[in-house]
Formats: C-alpha cells, sequence, structure tokens
C-alpha cells in the first residue's frame, strides 16, 4: 500500500491511545478517520505528519520507512483545525512558506504560489494579511499552503468544523473534487459522518485506540462490523436480547418486546444486541419472515424528505423506525400503539456490550 | 444644516465612560511624577540666581568625566539587556512549556524576588564578586586562578548584577506574547519542511518579536537609570548618570547639575520607550 501504519502503540503514562493500530491507504484514495473524541484520531494523524513519535510500529509512505523521520523531512502536508497560518505572513507568503523553507527563491516562489491560490480560487487576495479573511477563505488559503509543496501526503484535521452549516458543504464538494483532479492521497479526521461519508472513498471507524472497522461507505452503513459502528455511523434500532434457542444459523432471542428472529451464530443463553436501521422498519404487521414488535409512539419529525418516527423503548433500547416518500402520509400520531415490522434478514446481532 | 450636522456627529465623539476609571491613577502620576519632572526640566535651565542658562548642559558635553560616564551607563545598560534577552528568551519558553508544579515553581523563582529589595540583592551580589567572596575562594581551591580576581568593581560585575535583578522584567513579557501564540503554527511549518533554524526565525523569532521589543525597553528604560546596585557593586569610583546625579544634589549641592543629568538621562529612557512603542504598534499593525 501507498501509506502502510503497522502495529502502532502510544501511550501517555498509564494512558493507551494507540492500541496496536493497523491502517493503510491506497495511492490516490481519500479515506476519513472517523470516531468521537478522545478516540486517538488525531493522535494518528499527528503520528502520520510525524508531530508524535510511535512508542512501537512502522510507519512507511511511497515505499520509504519513515517512522524515524521528523515532520520536517515526510514531505507530509497538514491542514490543521484552526488552520495555523501565519499571522505575520500575509496570503501569498503564508502560501510560499513551504516553498521557502525548501530554499526556492522569491521570484522563483512566484508562479507555483499564483497556481495554488488560482485552485482554491483565492488570487485576488495574495496580498491581502491573514487577518483580513473570513473562516472560508482561511481554509482555502490553507489548503492552497499545503498543496503547494506537492505532498506525498495530504492530512486534514477536521478540516470543516470552523465554517457553518451550508458553507461546510460547500467546501467538502469543492474539496474532494479538488483533490481528485490533482490526485492527491488524502487523509480527513473527523468526529461528523455525514462529513466522512460524504468526502472519502473509505472510512476508518476508530474507538478506543483502534479501528473497528475500514471500509466502504456503504458497507460500514448496511453491514457494521461491531455494535460501537452501528451506533456511531447512522441511526439504528438497538434492543437488547437473551438467545433463546439456536437453529442452524437462526437464533430465536427473546426481547423486552417479545421474541424475534435473526441470523447469526452464538450460544443459547448470550446476551446480545439487536441493530436494524431506521428504513428497513415498517409501521405494518409483518408478513412471514418478519419479526413484529407492537410499541408505543413517542414522538414522530417530519424532517421534510423523510419523517422519522421514535417509539417508547426501555433501558438502553432505541426503537426508530424512517419513512419517506409517499408512506410518510398517515402515520399513527403520537402516544398511539404500532406494530413495527422488518425481515429477519436486516437483522443484525452483536455481542452485548462488556460481553465478547 | 452645519451645525445640525455636527450634532449627530456628536455622539461618536463621546468619551468613553470606562476612561473615567483611570483618573485616580492619573491625578496620582500627574501630581508624584509629572510635576516634579516639569520642575526638573525648569530648574535645570537656571542658574543659581534664577536666570535662564544653559550652562550645566554646556558643561555637561565638554567634560571628558560626563562624558565618559554617559558612555559607561549607555554601555550597560545595551550589555544589561542584551544579557537578559540572552538568558531571558530560552527561559521564557521553558515556562510557557512547563506544566503544572515545574510552571509555579519557575514563576515564583521569577516574581519572588522581585519582593526581595534591590539593596538586598545587590548587597548580597557584593558579597558574591568580593575578592574573599565566594567565587574566587571557589576558582582559587580549585586552583583554576592564583590570584583572586577583582570582580567587585568591575562593569563586568555590574552587568551580572543588573541581569540578575532584571531578568523577570525581560521574561514576564516574552512570556506572555509565547502563551498567545499558537502552538500548532510551528507545527505546521515542521509539517511544510522547515527545519528547527527556518522555523525559528521565520516563525518562532517574528512571533514573539513584541515580547522581546517590550522587555528589552523595560530592562534598558530601567539599567539605565539603576543607581543602587552601580553603587554597591562598583562603588563611586566608577560613575554612571544616576551616580552622578545623587552626587549633584546630595554632596555638591548643585541642583542646576543634578536636573540637567536627570533630564539627559530621563531624555534616554524616554527615547527608548517612544521607539520601542512605535516598533510594537507596526508589529501587531502586521498581524491585526
Amino acid at each position: 500500500m501507498y501509506l502502510d501504519v503497522k502495529g502502532i502503540i502510544k501511550s501517555y503514562r498509564d494512558n493507551t491511545v494507540l492500541d496496536g493500530l493497523d491502517f493503510s491507504v491506497a495511492r490516490g484514495e481519500l479515506v476519513s478517520l472517523l470516531g468521537p473524541s478522545g478516540c486517538g484520531k488525531t493522535t494518528l494523524l499527528r503520528m502520520i505528519a510525524g508531530l508524535v513519535t510511535a512508542d512501537h510500529g512502522t510507519i512507511r509512505l511511497a515505499e520509504r520507512d519513515v517512522t524515524g523521520l521528523p515532520a520536517h523531512k515526510r514531505n507530509v502536508s497538514v491542514v490543521f483545525q484552526n488552520y495555523a497560518l501565519f499571522p505575520h505572513l500575509n496570503v501569498s507568503e503564508n502560501v510560499g512558506f513551504g516553498l521557502a523553507a525548501r530554499g526556492v527563491s522569491k521570484a522563483e516562489q512566484r508562479t507555483p504560489v499564483e497556481e495554488a491560490l488560482a485552485l482554491v480560487r483565492m488570487e485576488q487576495f495574495a496580498d491581502r494579511p491573514i487577518s483580513a479573511l473570513s473562516g472560508g477563505q482561511q481554509q482555502r488559503v490553507a489548503v492552497a499552503r499545503a498543496l503547494v509543496v506537492a505532498p506525498d501526503l495530504l492530512l486534514l484535521d477536521e478540516p470543516f468544523s470552523a465554517l457553518d452549516r451550508k458553507l461546510r458543504e460547500t467546501m467538502q464538494v469543492e474539496l474532494k473534487a479538488l483533490l481528485r483532479s490533482r490526485g492527491i492521497t488524502a487523509v480527513f479526521v473527523t468526529h461528523d459522518q455525514e462529513e466522512a461519508l460524504a468526502v472519502s472513498d473509505r472510512i476508518a471507524v476508530m474507538n478506543r485506540g483502534r479501528i473497528e472497522q475500514y471500509g466502504g461507505p456503504m458497507e460500514l452503513y448496511s453491514r457494521p462490523a461491531t455494535s460501537f459502528v452501528l451506533d456511531f455511523v447512522g441511526m439504528s434500532t438497538r434492543i437488547a436480547g437473551t438467545v433463546k434457542k439456536v437453529e442452524g444459523r437462526s437464533l430465536l432471542i427473546s426481547t423486552a418486546y417479545g421474541e424475534v428472529t435473526a441470523p447469526g451464530n452464538f450460544i443459547q443463553g448470550a446476551k446480545v444486541l439487536l441493530g436494524v436501521r431506521p428504513e428497513h422498519l415498517d409501521p405494518v404487521p409483518g408478513a412471514a419472515g418478519s419479526n413484529s414488535i407492537t410499541v408505543a409512539l413517542s414522538d414522530v419529525m417530519c424532517l421534510g424528505a423523510k419523517t422519522l418516527v421514535h417509539a417508547t423503548a426501555s433501558g438502553a433500547d432505541r426503537i426508530i423506525c424512517e419513512q419517506s416518500g409517499a408512506a410518510q402520509q398517515g402515520l399513527p400520531s403520537t402516544g398511539e400503539p404500532v406494530t413495527l415490522s422488518w425481515n429477519v434478514e436486516q437483522t443484525l446481532v452483536y455481542p452485548a456490550e462488556g460481553v465478547q | 444644516m452645519s451645525q445640525f450636522n455636527g450634532a449627530a456627529a456628536a455622539p461618536g465623539r463621546r468619551t468613553d465612560p470606562f476612561l473615567l476609571l483611570a483618573v485616580p491613577a492619573l491625578c496620582l502620576l500627574g501630581m508624584l511624577f509629572v510635576l516634579p519632572i516639569v520642575f526638573l526640566l525648569v530648574k535645570s535651565f537656571r542658574d543659581t540666581t534664577g536666570n535662564l542658562s544653559i550652562a550645566t548642559y554646556v558643561a555637561f558635553f565638554s567634560d571628558p568625566f560626563m562624558l565618559t560616564a554617559l558612555r559607561r551607563t549607555i554601555v550597560v545598560a545595551i550589555e544589561t539587556t542584551l544579557l537578559t534577552l540572552l538568558l531571558g528568551y530560552p527561559t521564557a519558553f521553558a515556562l510557557a512549556r512547563a506544566r503544572g508544579f515545574t510552571q509555579t515553581i519557575i514563576l515564583i523563582a521569577m516574581i519572588l524576588p522581585l519582593s526581595v529589595g534591590v539593596i538586598v540583592k545587590a548587597f548580597a551580589w557584593s558579597i558574591v564578586f568580593r575578592t574573599d567572596g565566594v567565587i574566587n575562594k571557589t576558582l582559587l581551591g580549585l586552583g583554576i586562578i592564583d590570584q583572586p580576581l577583582r570582580l567587585l568593581f568591575t562593569e563586568t560585575a555590574l552587568v551580572i548584577g543588573a541581569t540578575n535583578i532584571f531578568l523577570p522584567f525581560m521574561v514576564l513579557p516574552i512570556y506572555a506574547v509565547i502563551r498567545q501564540t499558537d502552538p500548532n503554527l510551528r507545527s505546521a511549518a515542521a509539517t511544510l519542511g522547515a527545519g528547527p533554524l527556518f522555523c525559528f526565525f521565520r516563525v518562532t523569532l517574528p512571533l514573539t518579536l513584541p515580547g522581546i521589543v517590550a522587555g528589552a525597553a523595560f530592562v534598558f528604560s530601567m539599567a539605565v537609570a539603576m543607581y543602587v546596585i552601580p553603587n554597591l557593586i562598583i562603588g563611586e569610583r566608577t560613575q554612571t548618570l544616576s551616580m552622578l546625579i545623587a552626587r549633584s544634589f546630595l554632596y555638591l549641592r548643585n541642583e542646576q547639575m543634578g536636573s540637567t543629568i536627570s533630564t539627559i538621562l530621563l531624555a534616554i529612557a524616554a527615547f527608548i520607550v517612544i521607539v520601542s512603542s512605535v516598533i510594537l504598534k507596526r508589529l501587531s499593525g502586521r498581524q491585526a
């Protein structure tokens, strides 16, 4: 692989931040590290950049071992969360900084700097001070500054988090197109699943210093490898249960809402967590080959293109059903009992939290 | 019509009521600082009979003894400023980098000596620098020197002593500036290919320059005017301007000469303060 991170361990005192982590990226791929704060994603990013050293493990980039190399010898550019533009330099001086550090003369910097600014449509701001720019403009300058040195790898640390929602969506589309057209290999760090789904070819979902699942957006959504991924990526109905009977690959599971059937490999008596994506639930009694539960509606939220139906659930369970198009008409109202059904094959089963 | 316009513009020019909060302090400064200085200025241009005269200024600038003292005062102040900068700059970084207990210790080490009077510190230095002082005894004991070095009444001793006393005034402004700078900027420079030296001269130094200018202005203006420290460390034999002022007023009873030297000293300090604030304004203007 183009970027190969192997067996990385990093601890601060007793706190293990990265726990034997493996991660790889192909050339030209756009990848996201997705996870909650404290999962180690930023530490991993800084480690790939050379700003943090690993206790164990190796990092290879573009056919060379960069594990022991300091940041300034790696040719890995970073777009920081706060952009980290130099306040004492103007826009073109900021963009030219990496070239100057490589010994390129002022005169020879001009053309590449102008090209990089044109790439992010900031040519007319070349002589402005950084403080005169808006958040979106600062981000463009940060991207231009990172790209002008033709890095082997571009790292972006929560690059959109400081922008308001509308601008964020525009910038995501724009940046993705730009990186694609230039064939840049990039790793985004984000805690926002929508952002990860929007900008990347593959997403590595991180939790507690490990990667729980690494795959394309569709794969993560429809076949979450762990209950953490089920919970972190997209919405889901989550019901705790106990395996009552095992018949081959078919499980009979008792829950607080009755018995349901699901495919899976568990022994009798195992505590499990059932997951169903909201669009697989239907507010009608199911036919054969379906599971049905009857619950009370707690909330009906119309979000325009789709309507979310929440039901009263016990304990840590969550029950949520999504209807779109014509099915949004004639939904029962809050407080009424409703029978929800779903295809047995759409049921995901995971070991209950804490029991492996 | 023009009157009407004037009235409309007035609210924009109304004084900020919060400025009134500074009035008591300004009154105190005005009475105890500005007034005496004005008296001093007036006195420096009046001879004993009360006539206007610039005789003492002429005398000052034509007396080699006075000019030597002036040169020495400025050289010592510059050397002190440079030495405090050399020692204070890394200290400020250590202070900004340290966390928790270590930071508290360094901060206390910086600030606590300020509460020990200058006399006590200067006296302590005179003990260390004496012919039979700690330094000479150690060097003699180790066999590095045969004869005790004359340290106490030298300019070197004065610069070292003054550096010790003024160090916090260099460290604290630089520390304050470092704390405000984003540590990501150095990371950003590194990921853009900047080695430690390039990063220091192109990022760290320019960003901390306001702190350096402020600290240097503090230390220089205090070093140029210090009296107790040279008095105790280099004694009466080598004079600085402030010692000449004391001599004029207290021993020679020449009030005009004393006022003249005071005015010259004040002019030097004022020049430094004005120049440094102009530089600071330029620097912050570039970043604002």
